[in-house]
Order: C-alpha cells, then sequence, then structure tokens
C-alpha cells in the first residue's frame, strides 16, 4: 500500500555485454538510471571514468521522429475516417512487431513520398495565394484596356499611378493640364483607399507631369512584366487559380491514400521511440574502456527479476536499502478501491518519499462527499453508466484511466446518496405525475428529503467533517511516531484531540462532567506544551497562540456545510428545471416544452454541478485534509522502459 | 389613497417577492466573473485554441453565484405560494420581511464573491496557459473564494426555511 519501498541498485559490467543488458532492461522496465553528474564533480570518480554519450546517433533518432511524425500529422490531417474519442494503445505482439518493421525500407519510402507531397502541397498552397494576389491587385485595371505592357510611343509616355483617396481629383487634373497642357489624364477607378489614375504626356513634359504627381504623393505602378490588357490578365489568372486548386487536391488525395499505412508508420515511430531511449540513456552510464557503471532505484518487489537479470548477464551489483533520510523516487502502489483516486494526489501533488501517500485515506470519503454534493440518483446512473461504458470499451491506462475509474465510483456513490435523499432527476416523477396523469406520486427517500430536515443534514455534515479531519489528524500522529517522535504525537495530536471531543461533547451535553474535564485537560495541555520547541518567552506565547488553532478547527468543520449546500443547490435546480417543463400543462404542447427542459435543464445542471461537487470534493481533500499532515514534494518514479505511443508490445511470459 | 397605496407596497407578499428579487441580484456578481474569466480564456484561445475546454471550465466557476441567487429566490417563491395554481399565500408583513431579511446575504455576497472569483479564475486560466497540467490546481484556488457564497446561500436557506408560514 502506497508509497512503493525502493531500493539502491548500483551495477558495474563488461562493455561487451552492455547494449544487451540496457535493452533487457528496457524491456522489463522498473529501473530508475539516474544521472550521474554528481559522481563525475568528484575528482576521485573523475580520475577512472567518463560519462558514456552518444549525441549523435540520439540526435540522428529525434530527427528520423520528427521526420515520422510530420508524415502521421499530414495523414491524420487528411484522412477520412472518424477520430476515436479517445486514443489507446494497440495491443502488439511481439513477432507481429518485427514483421511489421521488416518492411521498415518500404515504410522509410512511404514517410519521404509522404513528406515530399507535403511539401509539394505547401508549395500550391502558396501558389494559389501569390496568383489571387496578383489577381486582386489587377482588378481595379479592369476598365483600362491598353495592353499592360505598353510603355508609350516614340514621343509620349504612359503612366499608371494610384493616389491615396483624399486627392481632389478636379482640382489635380486642372493643375496637370495647367502644367504640361499635352498631358491626358484619366480616373479608372476608386476604392475606399485609392485612386486608380492612367496619364499620357509627352516625353518633354514628363518632368512637370511627375512633379505635380509627387505633391498629391501619387506612386507610380508597374504591371510591365505583364502581357495583354486587364481583363485578359485576370481571367488567365483566375484559370490558373483554378488548375492550382486541383493539382492540390490531387496532392491532398495522394496523402490520403497513405492512410493505410498509418499503422506501420505509428510502429516504425515507436520503434525509433525505443531506440532513441536507449540512445540517449547512455548518458547516465559511466564507462572505463572496458567495463561500464550505473546505479538507479528498484521498487523492492521488483529486485528479484532484476538481479535474476543481473546474474544472467553476469554483472556485479549491489541492492541495498536507502540511507534513513534520503529521498527516493516515488511510485504510488495502492490496491483495489483506491487506486484510481491517486489521480487526486498526483493533481495535487506527490508525497514526499519519507512522507505517506495519503490516498488510500481519503479515497472514501472523496466518493462519499462528490456522491453528497451531485446528491441525485439519476445523475448518478447517467455517470456511473458514461464512465463504465467508455472503460470497456476503451483499454486506457495512466492518468486517464484512474480519472475515468475515479468518476465511476463517484456516479455510484451518487446513486447511493440520491437515492438516500429521494431525488431522481430533481422530483421529475411527481412533477410529470401531476402534470399529465393528476396523480399524486412520490419516490420516498430512503432516508428523509434534505429540503424537509436541513438541519439534520448539516449536523450530519458537521460530523463526516469530524470524522475526516480526526483521520488527518491521526495521521499526522502516525507519521510523528514513525519517526519517533512520540512526544509530538502526544502534545500535537493527543491533546487536540481531547480538547475538540471534550468541547463536543460538552456541546451535546453527553457525559458533560468527563467531557469538561477533558476539554480543561486538553486546553491546559496545550497551553503547557504547545511552545515547547520556542526559545525564551515564546515558550509562553506559543501555548497561546497555538490554542487560537482552535478557530482553525471551527472554520474546517463549518466548510464541511458545502456538502449541505451543494447538494441542494443541484436537487432545487432540478426541480426548478422540472417546474418550468411543467409550466405548459398536459397536451402535445405541454409534452414538448418538458422535452426541451429537461434535457437542456439537467445536462446544464448536471454538468455544472458535477463540476462544483468534483473541485469542492478536491477543496475538502487539499484544504481541510492534506493541510493537517501531507507532505508534498515527491519525485515521480521513472523507469527506463519502452516509452511507445501508439502500441503496447505484448511478450510472452509477461 | 394612502391606504391603497400602503395596502399596494406594504404587504407580506410584495415584501417576500422583493427578497426573491435580492436574492437573484447574485447573477449580477456572476455575469461580471464569468464575463471577466471569459476575457482571459479568449486571449489564451488566441494563443492555444486546443485549451478551449480547459478555460471552459474554469471560466464557468464564477457562474454558481448566480445559481444561488436563483435557487433561493425560487424557495421564496415556492414558500410563498407564488409557483402554485391558487396563488400567493396569505403573508403577514412581518413574514414578508422575515424573508426579505434572509435573502439578503446570498445576494449580497453573490454579487461580491463571484467578481472576486472571477478575476481568480481569470488568473488561472494564465496559470493553465503556461502550465496546462495544473488545471487541478487552477480550480481550487478559485473554489476558494467560493466557499464564501456557499457560506452566504446556506445562511439564506436556514434563515428562509425557518421563517414560519
Amino acid at each position: 500500500m502506497s508509497i512503493a519501498r525502493m531500493k539502491k541498485l548500483s551495477v558495474i559490467g563488461l562493455t561487451s555485454s552492455q547494449n544487451e543488458l540496457m535493452e533487457k532492461l528496457m524491456t522489463l522496465g522498473v529501473v530508475e538510471i539516474t544521472d550521474q553528474e554528481e559522481k563525475l564533480s568528484d575528482s576521485q570518480w573523475r580520475e577512472i571514468v567518463v560519462r558514456d554519450t552518444d549525441e549523435k546517433t540520439v540526435a540522428e533518432y529525434e530527427g528520423q521522429i520528427a521526420r515520422v511524425s510530420q508524415a502521421l500529422d499530414m495523414i491524420e490531417k487528411y484522412s477520412s475516417g472518424k477520430k476515436p474519442l479517445l486514443r489507446t494503445k494497440k495491443p502488439i505482439t511481439l513477432q507481429e512487431f518485427q514483421k511489421v518493421l521488416e518492411g521498415e525500407r518500404q515504410i522509410e519510402e512511404s514517410i519521404a513520398q509522404i513528406i515530399a507531397l507535403a511539401a509539394r502541397q505547401v508549395e500550391l498552397t502558396n501558389a494559389i495565394n501569390k496568383t489571387v494576389a496578383l489577381k486582386l491587385s489587377l482588378l481595379p485595371w479592369l476598365e483600362y484596356d491598353l495592353p499592360l505592357e505598353e510603355q508609350g510611343t516614340k514621343t509620349t509616355d504612359l503612366l499608371l499611378s494610384v493616389a491615396p483617396v483624399a486627392v481632389d481629383v478636379d482640382q489635380l487634373k486642372n493643375e496637370l493640364a495647367e502644367k504640361a497642357p499635352a498631358s491626358v489624364t484619366e480616373l479608372i477607378h476608386s476604392d475606399t483607399e485609392q485612386h486608380y489614375f492612367w496619364i499620357v504626356c509627352l516625353k518633354t513634359e514628363h518632368n512637370e507631369v511627375d512633379e505635380v504627381l509627387r505633391t498629391y504623393s501619387f506612386s507610380q505602378v508597374h504591371l510591365g512584366n505583364l502581357t495583354g490588357t486587364a481583363k485578359e490578365n485576370v481571367s488567365a489568372l483566375e484559370k490558373k487559380v483554378e488548375e492550382l486548386a486541383v493539382a492540390k487536391c490531387q496532392v491532398e488525395d495522394s496523402i490520403r491514400s497513405y492512410e493505410a499505412e498509418k499503422g506501420n508508420l505509428e510502429i516504425f515511430f515507436d520503434k525509433l521511440n525505443i531506440l532513441k531511449d536507449r540512445a540517449a540513456i547512455r548518458q547516465n552510464l559511466l564507462v572505463t574502456k572496458k567495463t561500464f557503471y550505473l546505479d538507479g532505484w528498484v521498487p523492492a518487489r521488483a529486485t528479484e527479476k532484476v538481479s535474476n537479470l543481473l546474474i544472467e548477464m553476469g554483472c556485479y551489483y549491489q541492492i541495498e536499502d536507502p540511507a534513513k533520510d534520503e529521498e527516493t523516487p516515488v511510485l504510488l502502489l495502492n490496491g483495489g478501491f483506491s487506486t484510481p483516486f491517486e489521480a487526486i494526489t498526483k493533481l495535487y501533488s506527490l508525497p514526499d518519499s519519507r512522507s505517506i501517500d495519503a490516498t488510500p485515506f481519503f479515497a472514501l470519503s472523496f466518493a462519499i462527499f462528490f456522491g453528497m454534493m451531485l446528491g441525485d440518483a439519476a445523475y448518478g446512473v447517467i455517470m456511473a453508466v458514461l464512465t463504465g461504458f467508455i472503460l470497456k470499451k476503451y483499454k486506457l491506462e495512466g492518468m486517464k484511466y484512474q480519472m475515468i475509474k475515479m468518476f465511476f465510483y463517484c456516479g455510484i456513490s451518487t446513486i447511493f446518496w440520491g437515492a438516500m435523499f429521494g431525488s431522481w432527476f430533481g422530483d421529475i416523477v411527481t412533477v410529470v405525475a401531476r402534470t399529465f396523469f393528476q396523480a399524486e406520486v412520490t419516490i420516498p427517500a430512503l432516508w428523509f428529503f434534505p429540503l424537509d430536515e436541513p438541519m439534520k443534514l448539516l449536523i450530519f455534515c458537521f460530523i463526516l467533517g469530524g470524522i475526516h479531519l480526526f483521520v488527518g489528524m491521526g495521521l499526522n500522529a502516525w507519521l510523528s511516531i514513525k519517526d519517533g517522535r512520540y512526544w509530538d504525537a502526544i502534545f500535537d495530536v493527543g491533546l487536540w484531540y481531547l480538547l475538540l471531543i471534550g468541547i463536543t461533547l460538552l456541546l451535546v451535553g453527553v457525559v458533560p462532567e468527563l467531557a469538561k474535564w477533558m476539554a480543561i485537560i486538553g486546553v491546559v495541555g496545550i497551553l503547557l506544551t504547545a511552545g515547547r520547541n520556542n526559545k525564551g518567552i515564546g515558550k509562553i506565547i506559543g501555548g497561546f497562540t497555538s490554542l487560537y488553532n482552535i478557530t482553525g478547527y471551527l472554520s474546517d468543520v463549518m466548510s464541511y456545510s458545502r456538502l449541505l449546500a451543494l447538494g441542494l443547490a443541484s436537487g432545487v435546480i432540478a426541480s426548478v428545471v422540472n417546474i418550468m417543463g411543467s409550466l405548459g400543462g398536459a397536451g402535445i404542447k405541454g409534452i414538448l416544452l418538458m422535452t426541451i427542459a429537461f434535457v437542456i435543464g439537467h445536462t446544464y445542471n448536471f454538468l455544472i454541478n458535477g463540476l462544483g461537487s468534483f473541485v469542492h470534493s478536491c477543496r475538502l481533500q487539499y484544504v481541510e485534509f492534506f493541510g493537517k499532515f501531507y507532505v508534498s514534494g515527491g519525485k515521480a518514479f521513472q523507469p527506463f522502459c519502452e516509452n511507445t505511443r501508439y502500441v503496447d508490445i505484448l511478450r510472452e511470459g509477461n | 389613497m394612502n391606504v391603497v397605496f400602503e395596502n399596494l407596497l406594504f404587504n407580506g407578499v410584495f415584501l417576500a417577492m422583493t427578497g426573491a428579487a435580492i436574492a437573484a441580484l447574485a447573477g449580477i456578481g456572476s455575469a461580471i466573473g464569468v464575463g471577466i474569466a471569459g476575457q482571459a480564456a479568449a486571449g489564451v484561445i488566441s494563443e492555444d485554441p486546443k485549451k478551449f475546454g480547459q478555460t471552459l471550465v474554469l471560466q464557468a466557476l464564477p457562474g454558481t453565484q448566480g445559481i444561488y441567487g436563483l435557487l433561493i429566490a425560487f424557495l421564496i417563491m415556492s414558500k410563498i405560494g407564488l409557483l402554485s395554481a391558487d396563488g400567493p399565500l396569505d403573508i403577514t408583513m412581518a413574514q414578508g420581511a422575515y424573508i426579505l431579511a434572509s435573502s439578503i446575504p446570498v445576494g449580497l455576497v453573490g454579487i461580491f464573491s463571484a467578481i472576486a472569483q472571477g478575476k481568480s479564475a481569470a488568473a488561472s486560466i494564465m496559470l493553465i496557459s503556461k502550465r496546462p497540467e495544473e488545471l487541478a490546481k487552477g480550480m481550487i484556488y478559485p473554489a476558494m473564494v467560493e466557499t464564501y457564497a456557499v457560506l452566504a446561500l446556506l445562511i439564506s436557506f436556514l434563515m428562509l426555511n425557518s421563517v414560519p408560514i
């Protein structure tokens, strides 16, 4: 349970067997190989060993991987098939894996072709953009019916110019007529930004024309490299765009035709990744001319397998317990029900390796809190069925699997609490029966209706909260005992237990005499001991400040009132939806309104309150519960293994 | 004239309905809060459209105050019989005033807490734009703010529930 015990492994072997060993360690996938930076800075080590690196191979594989993933992206982008909702790894036997890779050359060729096609596709897209841009720039000149290459005659010059729209056309024409009487100016087109002109002038007057144009901030347009009229050009360009688009479609079709090879490409991708990891791990190894050295971590339960392998490979090795305060990588190992709730722990932060994993202690309460806050049996059924279906259909792993499985359990808890509080889509049965059948039907609550007796539920929430907090404090005490700090457990937790239980009993009025003394011993004890680690006057003040924490405990317990409030929220909103649906009365219109209100309203309520329940369940764990004892900051155990993305390689005897 | 006016305004049902209206005002805060978070979310999406789902979750968080307000407003309406076919019950002025008072926590706290929560949600959206894996932590910060809206809801509910009709 909880955090897996780690053993420290050090291995020395012959370089000749290094590759084979690394390959087998990778298949075994239970050893984390640590970086040797520290040893290399030690001069004694540095004299005899060097870091074993193979960056060139790594870079080579990375290049290849980038190509494969580009090809895969292209196939994905143009694939016609439906994309699966959740991506799962395909299980595949080693034989199949190797068989596919026998056609490696073929796969590489396909990749090269796909990449070439992709490049062609980009080229065509650019060409289309360029052509369209050119066409757009010609559109204003459509009315200009001289060939664009025309520059003028022996004695005249022909200019095409544009001016900002602010220019006054008449004034310009007048000024040109004045300065260069022989010139002809024609406005061809105006749009929101510019005026488009053509101007004919005598070569001798060209300078004068230029001067006038400059004062009006004209700029000359050169379309000289085009031949024929603007109209001819535009239609030619349009045709060209069409042709390019057809070609682009063809290229995309050809990319699509590689869809059948996607599976092979994925296997190739995974193989490259395995090889890359195997090359990259070498930099964590230290080598001499003939030997290598590595060290790392192995979970205690896997040591046998590892030592068998090391003996078989003829290596010298040592497996030892970590030093008492040494930090080890953290691997969470929980059984059965609590496993999926590891996701909640991971979302917070892994526990410190010397502390404890909180998962088994909060798994049940998380499900209970979630169920009480969502609090509707029908919503619970939807959740459980949906997540159950996903779990059945897809072979998920890691975080995704844990989250879905966790929501499955939360769904079941929601069904339970919904039934206890008699909520099935709020009060849909009652409302439907009343509206459409004029009958009074209620689904009885197995326990009670929270709307009728909210105080009862509120107190129940506080009791749950109290238990939850006490478990957290208990864990804190247990951690102290584990560390041999017995007095801390008694002073920091035991006395608080006495005080809090005493006060509670006093409030309830059970065994007042005993309760009074419990509270008094608690208060006095805390006053005397809480400041014991402080210096000087702090010893006295420490007691008082610690006692002030009683408000903290009070607000912690109050915080659990959200179980009632959020449960009420989802229940009441559900009835609001039902009432809105019933406003249409009986009859076809009424049924229609009810259906619409039901589908939209309950979907919304389910989503928003499901989110709220999740967030607030997390909060109760993270703030109220973890705050009592949890030490976070562990580093995840990352074994050297086959880190594949698309397939899961099955081996015999595994 | 005076008598008619008094009957119109200062009667139990009117006071209770004013209470329902005040409770529903919590929606103001939610609207502003969701708006603030939405602005931040849109900015993040402009960089990385794949984060739509995550940002939407965070944007939804300040929306709950409006729901709490609706909840109390609805409970008030059903308590004074406004939703039943027979029309409103006979409510005394004192009862109406009690109901009016009970609506204030959720209405008032709802407005301000939703705005604060919206700001916090916007900050969390910025957080996941850089570290999408920290979504859970990003959800906890706005949830801390929401606690007070939940407490106000609870008080409003308990107050309302204790008014004898």
